[in-house]
């Protein structure tokens, strides 16, 4: 079929040209400049016409499989401008003073693209040494409270800074009596600018009022050395402390700085510990911590305090004092004063006690022993604390009488903490201008006729003075979220000075405090803090005891024998109820009881028996002329016989998540208050009565089985015991046989080492892990549901004495026979924190039918959250139950109406980590975000990490170090060290899943053994080698 | 060839010719429901549709909405999926196992059993999509090419073996189930008078003509299926036993688990066929075909495997003892007198004590009493999971996560929620489908003439004893045509 006819081209392909032949294999006569324009310009690349054509193929397809995905649109809007400093993706750190509470701990905030996200300790700071404790942390999610006012209100309305202003204004003008009621100030530049404010309006005074207040102290601080101060109080100096009620570990004063020094004081390892031994009613923190602990009745406390100082006396040559012959147990008295003595100018009295003849008693036992100088510093002293009950006594009486015509409120809320709220109230209503700077509307700005809103502080300038010579400042992190105006602004504004406040703290640092230019404040800013140079330390003896104080004690414990009495505590977390709107606290468990989102009666077994309470009786208490409705019954064991415990800060009208939604959370404990010689008490006998009612209340715990139930999974040891044999309580090792294979272990191998000699159980890592990992707060139902979300927890265990044997007893069947005798009242508590355990041969991954839960080469046992389908054979299957699951959507659901739920309180998400969907399952990751920021930044410098380059978010904020997180395969980091130690144990090891959390043992330095009779370890190391040898 | 037991009493009574049979089988498919049938179903199917609501329920809000929590993860889910699995069992036991040791006794009542089989899989396979927290990717472990490049199952989860062990099952049994009605469904075609049935029975008999070849074909098959269930009868449950055996869990961690739950899937599987049969026999008047005989042999069964699980439970309390572990020990203790030591004792009272009642020759003849012994079964068996899953996670190792479990009223809907499914398709399937294998049973029934044959022989073998007996080799030939 070939065409026969043949048509040329032309001349060329007719006369066969071999020009032409040579063309006519092109197709294109011209070629096309493909291979240019798809060669890279390396001339790496070779592409023909057919890899153009699939390019192109595939540019379409996929753009239009992109196309076809269904994605919503989030709005992300990049900087058109490139902010200085702010780099998306990189944290930018900056060096504050925390505004939580007034105790001013030098804070590090971390900021992501301008938001705050994470507050941590500032190690630099050698008085707080980079732990911050719960409330701190939490303080961040204040900030992104919704509930916070927006702009300034005039009479309930919102208003705006220049009608407030001109109307403030106006009324101070005419105004013949101004008052400024104010919490603690510690702020230099804040006093100053106080000070400035009265020259403009003579007729100011400030009246200080504390809900907590500390006014006993300070007033026998006075009396006894003629300064009316807080001291600064060195635990670490101390060999032997004995505190009454004071808190010292958890709400009392400076828990963090505190903390730090008690624990550096009790490390085994030093071979010598400082004695604590407690007095106290309600089982405290601190208390749960103690060598010794003593419950007494709190009007007990005078009649100890002046029979410890008797003997002191007698031995010091002092003046004593007739006192009746208490019955306290374990002879307590004489143990307290012996110690006390064999350590004269080493030991340390607290007490927590409002009460000026207790705090008397405290200066004068101090004095006696030489303590003034060493262990108490009156001379740089702590402004951390403050109180002037009288004085706000008188003021209110001022109020009453009409002869208030201004007052303005600076952080503090006596609306709702003053224990006579409806005559405060009143009295208010005489005033005529009313002005609150509170940042919501709190009990008190509801009354107020003015409301203009402080800024958060971590959007002010400030500057704190916590202790004499430790200057802190304070630097917005975040421009102002809403239309508020920071206090110092307004109290310029007002008093006609237009300089703004940054001007001002940093004029005032230069002129008076660094008495430095420019490059000193930008050391102290860029620090956090500045320290002057310290005042010389001044010995002192007490001034003599006044000899009415004997009688005054005798009378209150003998009156009050009989009586049960009430004591009232502050929580840690919630303390004197400023924070209660924040979530992250409500859902810290109380490191005691373990409840959240309540307070409640704590009683004690053999008192709740004489009452014919049990656990979830709902009871109406009166006390005086106090009547409270509505209290569950804790069955707390460590608590004083007919003693009543009940935390303040609760019951609060305002605030979304404080009032429970407006259904009440808590109540109010502030209504039993008293005010006696001068100072509010926190404890009251005043006929004292508990009628049970027909309903019932379970309270939210998130630990509902209180005993080891005599598992070996706690060990501890006496101070001796260990001194002498290291391993002491440590001796019960598992030899194991595996099966399996090791894993590699080249590189890292990522652990953690958890003293339980250091941990307080304080709570402050559980919030911590709850800012850094994004974790959900679930509210109250939840937790009785025993779905608390927290990756870490603090098991918290109670060991009861057989009063029969002599022996503990931590099994439920055994202390709840009738037949053995238990002392509910002397308990020995254990702290055990607990995180995901990230064993070497975790049971969880092996279970997992889809891979979501696996093993990373660096030894990290690792959640892969889009993976997970969400069988929960995982967490059925891990021994130390870690695991948690989203049982619902807690992000965007009106169910869990805490910050998830609104896009400000969303603010605080760290964006590092991935925010949980419904359905899957999650856990500890240890920080898996910081230790891959770390090695980047290893890798960008260059260099191997190095020991302490990963901080966990626990292990950062913890007050008392006892966590220690790093590589187990560098064998000169402090965790290798750790590992090795005798102490050092890890749960359930016998089951072999190789934990890379270890244990050590706890040592308490008590003079009767703990750990008992050892296995000679000798014997046990030749068995050991013998089975090995049987299996070689 | 066949032995039978002379004193074996007729597996058929009534002398049922074969026409009595066919007619009496198919009358429920042929004619309209009976008003019975109407009432079950229109029961079944309410239950059905709290089921519905129930899961849908849980699958929008999330599992929340049961009483799950961070210590007891699993607890009506698991309980439920493993005492539907169980239940299915005693179907495959039926047809495979049986057939091949050629119980013919197992004839009348094979197909129930196998359809309860379906059905419970169908149940079991409900509560492991609705278990998990996120149902929408309920298809990752299953080992499918993916697009997600290397990502894979773990084959070390028993959750995946689960997987395999549970697909295989339901589609053998299912094919096994199928293969079984072809013969029977050609019967209902070819008596099929309306255009509808014609076709749809016609499809599903796949041109049945009853030729010796097909015939033999369908004997081979079922052989061949028996010989693959009968391997799966042990596999299934012992790897459903494995979620637990191969867990650290105090409790779970024991090695007797296979051989005990597969005897417990046995005894409540037979459990939940007495409970079907008594009622069906009653209720289509199959009393002919599914003879006292039948629920005598089956009681026997519910009785040796009952006291095979309780012997098993005394088993784990010797080893936990002997094992010198003590949170193995605890387990076992707090199983017994703990805080759910109240569904301990049901489960010891249902399955290991109720049962020693069949030794009487009464118990195991008289149907309303086995209609109830049957239930307390299926209440004992549903316990003794309930018991293994919640009293072993609830108090593990660290008593600070020792918790309580209370179920919400949305686990109580499921559970009862999965009857009204398993009944709406038990129910549907009466209607639909011969409910006893009409082709096996001609095999087995003595009609009138063979009866004579047989009084007759037997009258010769009075005479002269050394007259052989095989009138029922005789028929069965002729049946089976070969």
């Amino acid at each position: 079929m070939e065409n026969k006819n043949k048509y040329w081209k032309g001349l060329e392909e007719l006369n066969n040209d071999p020009k032409f032949v040579a063309a006519k294999k092109n197709e294109f006569a011209q070629g096309i400049p493909l291979e240019e324009v798809l060669t890279d310009s390396d001339g790496e690349m070779q592409s023909n016409r057919r890899d153009f054509l699939k390019y192109f193929g595939f540019s379409i397809s996929a753009v239009a499989l992109a196309a076809c995905n269904n994605i919503p649109v989030k709005n992300a809007i990049p900087y058109v401008v490139k902010p200085e400093n702010i780099t998306p993706g990189v944290p930018n750190w900056y060096a504050t003073t925390c505004g939580a509470c007034s105790t001013g701990c030098s804070i590090l905030v971390k900021t992501r693209e301008g938001r705050p996200v994470k507050i941590e300790g500032n190690a630099d700071s050698p008085v707080f040494k980079g732990g911050v404790c719960a409330t701190g942390h939490a303080s961040l999610l204040g900030l992104y409270d919704n509930e916070r006012l927006k702009a300034p209100r005039k009479e309930a309305n919102e208003s705006t800074w220049d009608v407030v202003d001109a109307d403030i204004t106006k009324a101070l003008s005419s105004a013949k009596n101004i008052r400024i009621v104010s919490g603690t100030i510690t702020s230099p530049s804040t006093k100053k600018i106080i000070s400035e404010f009265t020259a403009k309006y003579p007729s100011t005074k400030v009246v200080g009022y504390e809900a907590i207040s500390y006014a006993a102290l300070i007033e026998a601080n006075k009396r006894a050395f003629g300064k009316a101060v807080v001291p600064s109080y060195n635990f670490d100096k101390a060999k032997v402390i004995v505190s009454f009620g004071a808190d010292f570990l958890g709400t009392w004063i400076s828990p963090v700085e505190y903390t730090k020094a008690w624990a550096k004081n009790r490390k085994a390892e030093d071979k010598k510990m400082s004695r604590h031994l407690h007095f106290e009613s309600n089982l405290s923190l601190t208390g749960s911590n103690a060598d010794y602990r003593f419950p007494i009745k709190p009007s007990m406390e005078g009649a100890v305090l002046l029979s410890i100082y008797n003997k002191v006396a007698v031995a010091t040559g002092a003046p004593t004092f007739s006192v009746p012959t208490i019955e306290v147990a374990l002879n307590s008295i004489d143990l307290t004063a012996k110690e006390l003595l064999a350590a004269k100018g080493q030991s340390l009295v607290v007490s927590g006690s409002n009460n000026l003849d207790n705090q008397l008693l405290v200066a004068a036992i101090n004095g006696l022993l030489g303590n003034i100088g060493t262990t108490v510093d009156l001379d740089n002293y702590s402004n951390q604390v403050s109180g002037d009950d009288a004085n706000f006594e008188a003021f209110v009486a001022e109020m009453e009488s009409g002869a208030v015509d201004a007052v303005i409120f600076y952080n503090t809320n006596p609306a709702y903490s003053y224990y006579n709220a409806d005559k405060f109230k009143n009295a208010l209503k005489k005033v005529g201008t009313r002005i609150t700077t509170n940042s919501s509307t709190d009990e008190t700005g509801e009354l107020c006729n003015y409301q203009t809103p402080d800024n958060h502080y971590l959007e002010s300038w400030n500057d704190a003075e916590p202790k004499v010579g430790y200057f802190g400042l304070t630097q917005p992190t975040i421009s102002n979220v809403f239309n508020t105006r920071q206090v110092q602004e307004s109290l310029l504004k007002w008093a006609g000075n237009k300089t703004d406040v940054y001007s001002y703290i940093k004029n005032n640092w230069q002129s008076s405090i660094l008495m430095a230019g420019e490059e000193a404040w930008n050391k102290a800013l860029h620090d956090g803090f500045y320290i002057a140079a310290p005042k010389a330390v001044s010995t002192a003896s007490s001034a003599p005891l006044a000899s009415d104080i004997a009688s005054k004690v005798t009378v209150n414990y003998t009156t009050n024998k009989n009586n049960t009495e009430i004591k009232l505590y502050s929580k840690i977390g919630l303390g004197d109820g400023t924070h209660a709107n924040n979530p992250w606290l409500q859902e810290l468990p109380d490191p005691i009881s373990k409840v959240c989102w309540d307070n409640y009666l704590t009683i004690g077994k053999v008192t709740a028996d004489q009452f014919n309470l049990k656990e979830g009786d709902v009871v109406t208490l009166k006390a005086g002329k106090t009547t409270i409705e509505g209290l569950p019954v804790l069955i707390q064991p460590g608590q004083a016989n007919s003693t009543i415990g009940l935390a303040m800060g609760y019951g609060k009208s305002k605030g979304k998540v404080a009032s429970n939604f407006g259904n009440g959370l808590g109540k109010n404990a502030f209504s039993l208050v008293g005010f006696e010689n001068g100072t509010f008490t926190y404890n009251t006998a005043n006929g004292v009565s508990l009628t049970k009612t027909d309903d019932g209340y379970e309270l939210a715990q998130t630990q509902t089985h209180h005993t080891i139930e005599g598992r070996n999974l706690l060990r501890e040891a006496s101070l001796d015991e260990y001194i002498k044999n290291p391993s002491a309580g440590n001796n019960d090792h598992a030899h194991i046989i595996s099966l399996w294979e090791e894993h590699d272990s080249k590189g890292h191998k990522w652990g953690m080492a958890i003293d339980m000699n250091a941990c307080t159980g304080c709570g402050a890592c559980v919030v911590s892990c709850s800012a850094e990992n994004n974790v959900p707060v679930v509210g109250r139902k939840e937790i009785l549901n025993s779905r608390e979300m927290h990756w870490i927890r603090i098991d918290r265990y109670y060991s009861f004495k057989n009063l029969a044997t002599g022996k503990p007893s931590t099994k439920e069947k055994e202390y709840n026979d009738k037949n053995n005798k238990i002392d509910f009242e002397h308990v020995t508590v254990m702290h055990q924190p607990m995180m995901c355990q990230h064993c070497g041969h975790a049971p969880c991954e092996t279970v997992c039918p889809v891979l979501a839960t696996v093993h990373s080469s660096e030894g990290l046992n690792q959640m892969t959250y889009n993976r997970c389908v969400g069988t929960r054979y995982c967490a059925n299957n891990c021994p130390y139950k870690v695991r948690r699951f989203n049982w619902f959507k807690y992000r965007e659901n009106d169910q869990f109406d805490f910050h998830f739920n609104n896009d400000l309180g969303r603010m605080v998400i760290n964006p590092d980590v991935t925010v949980r969907s419904r359905g899957v399952m999650e856990k500890c990751s240890f920080c898996v975000q910081r230790i891959q920021a770390s090695k980047l930044k290893a890798k960008i410098e260059n260099r191997k990490m190095v020991d302490g380059d990963v901080k966990t978010a626990c292990q950062q904020s913890c007050p008392a170090d006892a966590l220690v997180f790093g590589d187990m395969n560098d064998p000169n980091s402090e965790i290798s060290k750790l590992f090795k130690n005798e102490r050092k144990y890890v749960l359930l090891e016998e089951y072999n899943v190789q934990p890379s959390v270890g244990y050590m043992t706890k040592i308490r330095n008590v003079n009767e053994p703990i750990a008992g009779e050892q296995k000679a370890p000798a014997k046990h190391d030749e068995k050991h080698k013998a089975a090995e040898h049987a299996h070689s | 060839m066949s032995y039978e037991s002379p004193i074996r009493d007729l597996l058929v009574t009534g002398g049922k010719t074969y026409s009595d049979i066919t007619t009496e089988i198919t009358r429920p498919i042929e004619n309209k429901p009976s008003k019975a049938w109407w009432l079950g179903f229109g029961l079944s199917t309410i239950v059905l549709a709290i089921w519905i609501f129930s899961t849908t329920y849980t699958m929008v809000v999330g599992l929340g909405a049961w009483g799950l929590n961070k210590t007891v993860g699993w607890a009506f889910d698991i309980t439920n999926f493993v005492f539907w699995v169980g239940i299915g069992h005693a179907g495959t036991l039926i047809s495979a196992v049986l057939l091949l040791f050629r119980q013919k006794w197992r004839m009348s009542i094979n197909r129930s059993a196998e359809a309860m089989t379906i059905f419970a899989v169908i149940c079991a396979a409900s509560f492991i999509l609705s278990h998990m927290g996120r149902p929408w990717v309920a298809y990752w472990p299953i080992p499918l090419p993916n697009a997600f490049g290397s990502l894979w199952v773990n084959f070390n989860s028993p959750l995946v073996w689960d997987v395999f062990a549970i697909s295989t099952y339901f589609s053998v049994s299912l094919v096994f189930w199928y293969v079984g009605l072809i013969p029977d469904i050609a019967t209902v075609r070819d008596r099929a008078t309306s255009k509808a049935r014609k076709f749809w029975y016609g499809f599903f008999a796949m041109g049945w003509n009853g030729s010796t070849k097909v015939w033999h074909r369908y004997e081979v098959i079922s052989l061949i299926l028996a010989a693959i269930s009968t391997p799966l009868v042990l596999s299934v449950h012992s790897i459903v036993s494995m979620d637990f055996a191969t867990s650290l869990v105090p409790g779970w961690h024991t090695t007797i688990f296979p051989p005990y739950f597969v005897a417990g899937a046995i005894f409540s599987g037979f459990g939940m066929v007495l409970t079907l049969l008594v009622v069906a026999r009653e209720v289509l008047n199959y009393k002919d075909y599914i003879t006292s005989e039948h629920l005598d042999a089956m009681c026997r069964v519910v009785m040796l495997t009952g006291t095979l699980v309780g012997l098993a439970y005394i088993t784990e309390f010797f080893v936990a003892a002997y094992s010198g572990v003590e949170y193995e020990q605890y387990a076992f203790l707090n199983r017994a007198f703990g805080p759910y030591g109240w569904s301990y004792w049901i489960m010891m009272g249902c399955n290991l004590v109720a049962p020693q009642v069949f030794w009487s020759k009464w118990a195991r003849t008289t149907p309303w009493f086995i209609f109830i012994m049957s239930i307390i079964v299926n209440i004992g068996m549903w316990f003794e999971r309930f018991v293994i899953i919640v009293t072993s996670l609830h108090r593990d190792f660290l008593p600070s996560s020792w918790s309580m479990y209370t179920p919400t009223i949305v686990e109580f809907a499921i559970l009862l929620g999965s009857f009204g499914l398993f009944f709406f398709l038990f129910f549907l399937f009466m209607k639909f489908l011969p409910s006893i294998n009409m082709s096996e049973l001609k095999s087995i029934v003595k009609t009138k003439h063979a009866l004579e044959l047989e009084k007759h022989y037997t009258e010769l073998l009075n005479n002269n004893h050394k007259m052989p007996q095989h009138a029922h080799e005789t028929k069965g030939d002729s049946v089976h045509g070969h």
